[in-house]
């Protein structure tokens, strides 16, 4: 919302020495955030009024005059121009040299110069009405007019922002921070919070007296439910004609477009107390009745444009006795009008329920002045707030206009909530303790009653606040909070009692798997969004019978939610690969599987929800990757201070290869695979020219060890023996085999390396293992070494079919 | 004879000095210092000398000798200093070889120090799931019932659910507040816990807004206490995770689940107050909202209002570790792009 503080000022008298730069700092601190603050008279800088003394044809174009000018500076300049409205004692608009103009209404404004115009100096420019943004001001017949201030009380040098009464400050609010504050939708309302800031008095507004006497207008409100007032008031003597300019200023710089002068007035009112009001060309209500009622299925409203639009049996409509004429609160139709051949009008103001406004709104996707101001919830008293504002208005427009007839048809009234604050209350949440006075100037400032007894203060809520904003005493500690300033009360320790240990296993495991594989693994964390493309889906070959959808996704192929982080990862790596060739990626989120879970409450279903940890090695060889990862894997437990966790072969993940998985299991339960990535998903997934090893793991079912749990080892008084053998054995002779054939009688065995090629018979492989051996009590001889050595190579051979490797 | 030995002497030096290595040095020490050396043939020589004269050769030459041994100790010195293990001197300009990548999401960096720094407050550490239902994520934290941000605009509802309500309707939880409700219900009070966590929201996205985004919620319940211990706790957060004190204030906000809610804007550390392009020109950039948690949102967690209050933290993540780095694409943080991921180690 645009608020202009010229007319806030109206209202309330600010302190002297206050910078409109504090106001919006103030505002911002205390009640909503001001964007911006705008000096709206920037724009027409150096643009002054000027008299024309005498008009030349210029020697060298036919379509330019050379205009003598007296523009208030000591001697009159010569300015050329093409208007094609200029004469002798014309009173015009100057932009001197300095100033801004948009040439021809368009495009970025443009700084006038002196110049020489077909050979003849022009000292600035007289301006048309776009070109110097003014054509709400004074709008032009022709491309060519120039604006003539014929009728305005000017002389020549005036600066043209006082004449138009743009000698202003406009604050921009964000209506996101009003949506509470059904009573700052208008300047009046933001004019009592400044007042309150300020400690300075607000301006009542003034009250128009209707006569009692009048006949009544026939209203008939059928739902009550929907509009619990209205007020119709009948009125000749109004027509079309423009409304002055200072009405045109304020609509205009709170960005309202002024159109005519019972329009703006409706705009007008609306823009200082909040209150939505309604013209109707009085001619147009047919049997000169209003009838407030829902809309019969099918029916239509006739816009302004010729257009209809369907309504359907919610809708609330403003009827004549024939048809609709209005949909509520939100917009006229066509019937409302005012056009050259109104004589006088029914002006409503009346006050519908929010939420009618709000579900008819949603359902024409625009919103409008009034619906806006309505769905937020308008107090019934504010109707005759507006209605006051007016009638004064129009009688100063109109002044030959007259009041024919006048209903008020009021079913519901707005309560003031009533609220018991106690003293104490506020001194702890308050933190302080903080003078009565100051809660009674605040409170009383901001429109509540409130009388005092034992330390207990009984409140009536204005009913501006009443419909929905303030309903507790936590809202009034609050509004005495933020008029202080939250600023303003002193940061208060916070105590800290150690009566017991903060312990959380599993938050600290996560910690420990995150940097096991970020600074030992060499794996950079990369997170994904929870809805996944379902080229990915297809390429891991997931099975979605168990996968949820959004109703409105993102876009139509990423309606399905994760229930693996596989797609996403896959993404990711096809995304990497154009620019490198190795990399490592983990990620760990969560995924979701239809299902029963009840984290909170019985009657809350949710779906699964499990947190899945995923790595993979992308590099172009795939055995090497592969060994890669199942180190990874292997090693997570031992460094990550966790229960063990194995890998076993057991069934083929969709992603992998037919050669390369293993599932990860513990106690028996599978809770991940790991794989190289098959042929098919790469191609699939558009992953080119690499390879993939993955891994991902259900990391709920991990299990953290409470503290760590190795024991420490006394070191050897003897020296190891370590002797590397490399052994012949055939291919299909697993490592896991050799190792359990010589486990028992060394003290360690490990696997150094293995060869296939040229040098070897293509049938057999070359092992190179290397064994640890340890004597009980002496250091072994190398007679008991050779002899220990054989016995290994025996086992070997028996086991394994292994024969020593000669060279 | 002291001539001679004169001669051995001025001969010796000069060999000794010019030893080129350690290999030379043993030749020139058994050359001047062993058995076979000209100063032992001289003191075999000297037999047939009287005793006077026997005493002085003897002592000259033994004087000979010792500075012999004394020049070789330092010259042997000399040499060992001036050893290398490398053949020859190498480019000391090639770059030492790289450590092994890898690194954690600078989201994830974030949240691990705001871990720690509120772990020293003695905050415990929760995390809801993504998925919860309108019940959660709106009606317990007193959202109106036809509050703008249930509507499907805003929200990711579950297909199937959407028409659905309360407990029934289900969605990807449009904020993390959902889940104070969760935990009170589960722990009581007093309390004082964080849960961070990924928050959706039906937006069209551009380089300040996402879909996906990072939260980060911390709140205290207890007795007796105030919202300006709010303040206290932001401070310290602040000044742990960018090393310095930095400048906040703290404003009117609203927010359903609050009463009174407020928002705390911190100094635009792109300009340090001035007012730039980053803040929009007015020094301040917003990064979390707070506020004293709502009546009734004790009361779905079934806590006494008169009795228990507390108050809320809301840090946007995303923005916290924009404002740490300069990020200006909020949409990099969901991009897996390596390019983005290795410039956080």
């Amino acid at each position: 919302m645009r608020v202009s503080l010229n007319l806030i000022k109206k209202y309330v008298d600010l302190p002297k020495d206050l910078t409109d730069k504090q106001i919006a700092y103030d505002m911002t601190l205390r009640t909503v955030e001001v964007d911006n603050v705008e000096d709206v008279s920037l724009k027409y800088h150096d643009i002054v009024v000027g008299k024309i003394l005498e008009v030349k044809k210029h020697p060298n174009a036919d379509r330019l005059k050379i205009c003598i000018t007296d523009i208030g500076e000591d001697k009159p300049v010569q300015i050329v121009c093409g208007g094609s409205n200029l004469y002798e004692g014309e009173y015009v608009v100057v932009s001197k040299p300095g100033a801004e103009v948009v040439w021809h209404g368009e495009g970025e404004p443009v700084k006038v110069k002196e110049t020489k115009m077909r050979g003849e100096n022009s000292y600035g420019m007289i301006c048309a009405a776009e070109e110097v943004y003014l054509d709400d001001f004074f709008p032009a017949d022709s491309e060519t007019e120039i604006i003539d201030l014929k009728g305005i009380d000017c002389k020549p040098g005036d600066a043209i922002a006082n004449i138009i009464d743009m000698n202003d400050t406009v604050l921009e609010i964000d209506n996101k921070s009003l949506s509470n504050r059904p009573d700052l939708w208008g300047h009046y309302g933001i004019a009592r919070e400044l007042s309150t800031i300020y400690n300075v008095p607000l301006k009542k507004l003034s009250k128009y007296e209707l006569d009692k006497n009048l006949p009544k207008y026939n209203v008939k409100i059928e739902d009550t439910t929907k509009c619990n007032r209205y007020v119709a008031v009948e009125i000749d003597g109004i027509y079309e004609k423009e409304s002055p300019i200072w009405m045109k200023s304020l609509l205009s710089k709170t960005g309202q477009r002024p159109i005519n002068a019972i329009v703006d007035i409706t705009n007008y009112v609306m823009m200082t107390v909040g209150q939505p009001l309604h013209a109707f060309d009085r001619t147009h209500v047919n049997g000169e009745k209003i009838i407030v009622r829902n809309a019969k299925e099918n029916e239509e409203l006739l816009l302004l444009d010729n257009n209809t639009i369907k309504l359907t049996t919610d809708d609330l409509v403003i009827c004549d006795e024939k048809d609709a004429m209005a949909l509520a609160g939100i917009r006229g139709g066509k019937k409302d009008s005012i056009l050259p051949d109104t004589k006088g009008i029914v002006l409503e103001v009346a006050n519908f329920s929010a939420s009618t406004i709000r579900k008819t709104g949603k359902r024409f996707a625009e919103k409008t002045d009034a619906s806006i101001r309505y769905e937020k919830g308008i107090d019934t008293q504010r109707v005759d707030e507006g209605l006051s504002l007016a009638l004064e208005l129009i009688k100063e427009i109109f002044k030959e206009s007259k009041i024919m007839k006048y209903n008020d048809v009021y079913p519901n009234k707005t309560k003031n909530n009533e609220i018991k604050v106690s003293e104490e209350f506020l001194d702890t949440r308050l933190g302080k303790k903080i003078p009565k006075d100051k809660i009674e100037q605040i409170l009383i400032s901001l429109g509540y009653e409130l009388s005092y007894n034992k330390g207990v203060y009984d409140i009536i809520v204005p009913t501006w606040r009443s419909t929905g904003d303030v309903t507790i005493k936590d809202d009034v500690m609050g509004d005495i909070a933020r008029i202080l300033s939250f600023d303003s009360f002193e940061a208060k320790p916070i105590n800290i009692t150690i009566d017991h240990p903060i312990i959380q296993n599993d938050v600290l495991l996560t910690r420990r798997i995150e940097e096991y594989l970020s600074s030992r693994c060499g794996f950079y964390e990369i997170y994904t969004y929870p809805w996944i493309d379902e080229k990915y889906i297809r390429a891991a070959k997931i099975d979605i019978s168990k996968s949820l959808k959004l109703a409105t996704p993102p876009a139509p192929s990423l309606a399905y939610l994760r229930s693996s982080l596989i797609p996403g990862m896959l993404e990711a790596i096809a995304k990497n690969v154009r620019y490198y060739n190795e990399f490592r990626l983990f990620e760990r989120s969560e995924v979701y599987q239809k299902g029963d879970y009840r984290p909170s409450s019985n009657d809350e279903i949710l779906p699964v929800q499990s947190n899945y940890l995923i790595g993979c090695i992308v590099g172009k060889n795939a055995k090497e990757i592969f060994y890669e990862a199942k180190g990874v894997i292997e090693n997570m437990a031992r460094y990550c201070h966790m229960e063990n966790i194995k890998l076993e072969k057991k069934e083929k993940p969709n992603y992998a290869d037919i050669n390369a998985y293993l599932n990860i299991t513990k106690d028996d339960e599978i809770i991940g695979s790991f794989g190289l990535l098959s042929v098919q998903t790469m191609s699939d997934a558009k992953i080119k020219r690499t390879n993939v090893a993955i891994f991902e793991i259900n990391s709920d079912k991990l299990n953290a060890y409470a503290s760590r749990t190795n024991k420490y080892e006394r070191l050897p008084e003897l020296p190891l023996v370590e002797k590397d053998l490399s052994i012949l054995v055939n291919k299909e002779v697993e490592w896991k085999t050799i190792e359990e054939s010589i486990k028992s009688i060394v003290k360690e065995i490990e696997f150094v390396d293995e060869y296939k090629g040229s040098q070897i018979p293509s049938d057999k492989k070359s092992i190179t293992l290397k064994v640890k051996m340890i004597n009980e009590s002496t250091t072994m001889t190398s007679e008991q070494i050779n002899e220990k050595i054989n016995h290994i190579l025996k086992a070997l051979n028996k086991k394994c079919g292994a024969e020593l490797r000669t060279e | 004879m002291k001539e001679k030995l004169e001669e051995i002497k001025t001969k010796g030096l000069g060999k000794i000095e010019n030893i080129k290595n350690i290999t030379e040095l043993e030749q020139v020490r058994k050359d001047l210092t062993g058995k076979k050396s000209e100063l032992s043939k001289v003191l075999k020589s000297i037999s047939d000398l009287s005793s006077d004269e026997k005493k002085s050769i003897g002592m000259l030459t033994t004087e000979i000798k010792t500075s012999f041994i004394e020049k070789l100790k330092l010259k042997e010195e000399e040499l060992i200093a001036s050893l290398s293990v490398l053949e020859e001197p190498i480019d000391l300009t090639i770059p030492g070889n790289k450590v092994n990548e890898g690194a954690l999401h600078p989201i994830t960096q974030m949240r691990n120090d705001l871990n720690d720094a509120f772990l020293s407050l003695g905050f415990e550490v929760y995390s809801e799931d993504d998925i919860s239902s309108e019940k959660y994520a709106f009606d317990n934290l007193n959202f109106a019932k036809d509050h703008p941000a249930r509507q499907s605009m805003d929200t990711y509802w579950l297909e199937g659910t959407e028409n659905k309500e309360g407990a029934e309707k289900l969605c990807l939880r449009p904020h993390l507040t959902g889940g104070s409700v969760r935990y009170l219900q589960k722990h009581g009070a007093p309390v004082r816990f964080v849960y961070p966590g990924g928050a959706y929201r039906n937006e069209t996205t551009d380089a300040r807004h996402e879909r996906a985004f990072f939260q980060y919620e911390a709140l205290i319940v207890d007795k007796d206490i105030s919202f300006s211990s709010g303040m206290v706790l932001i401070q310290t957060i602040l000044e742990k995770v960018f090393g310095r004190k930095i400048n906040t204030r703290m404003r009117e906000g609203f927010f359903p689940f609050t009463e009174p809610g407020y928002e705390i804007d911190m100094e635009c550390l792109v300009c340090g107050g001035k007012g730039c392009k980053v803040c929009n020109h007015n020094g301040w950039i917003e990064v979390m909202p707070g506020g004293v948690i709502h009546p009734n949102v004790l009361k779905s967690a079934s806590l006494d209002p008169e009795e228990w209050t507390g108050f809320y933290i809301n840090i946007g993540l995303d923005r916290l570790v924009m404002m740490r780095y300069g990020v200006d694409d909020v949409r990099l943080f969901h991009s897996a792009d390596l390019r983005f991921l290795k410039q956080f180690k």
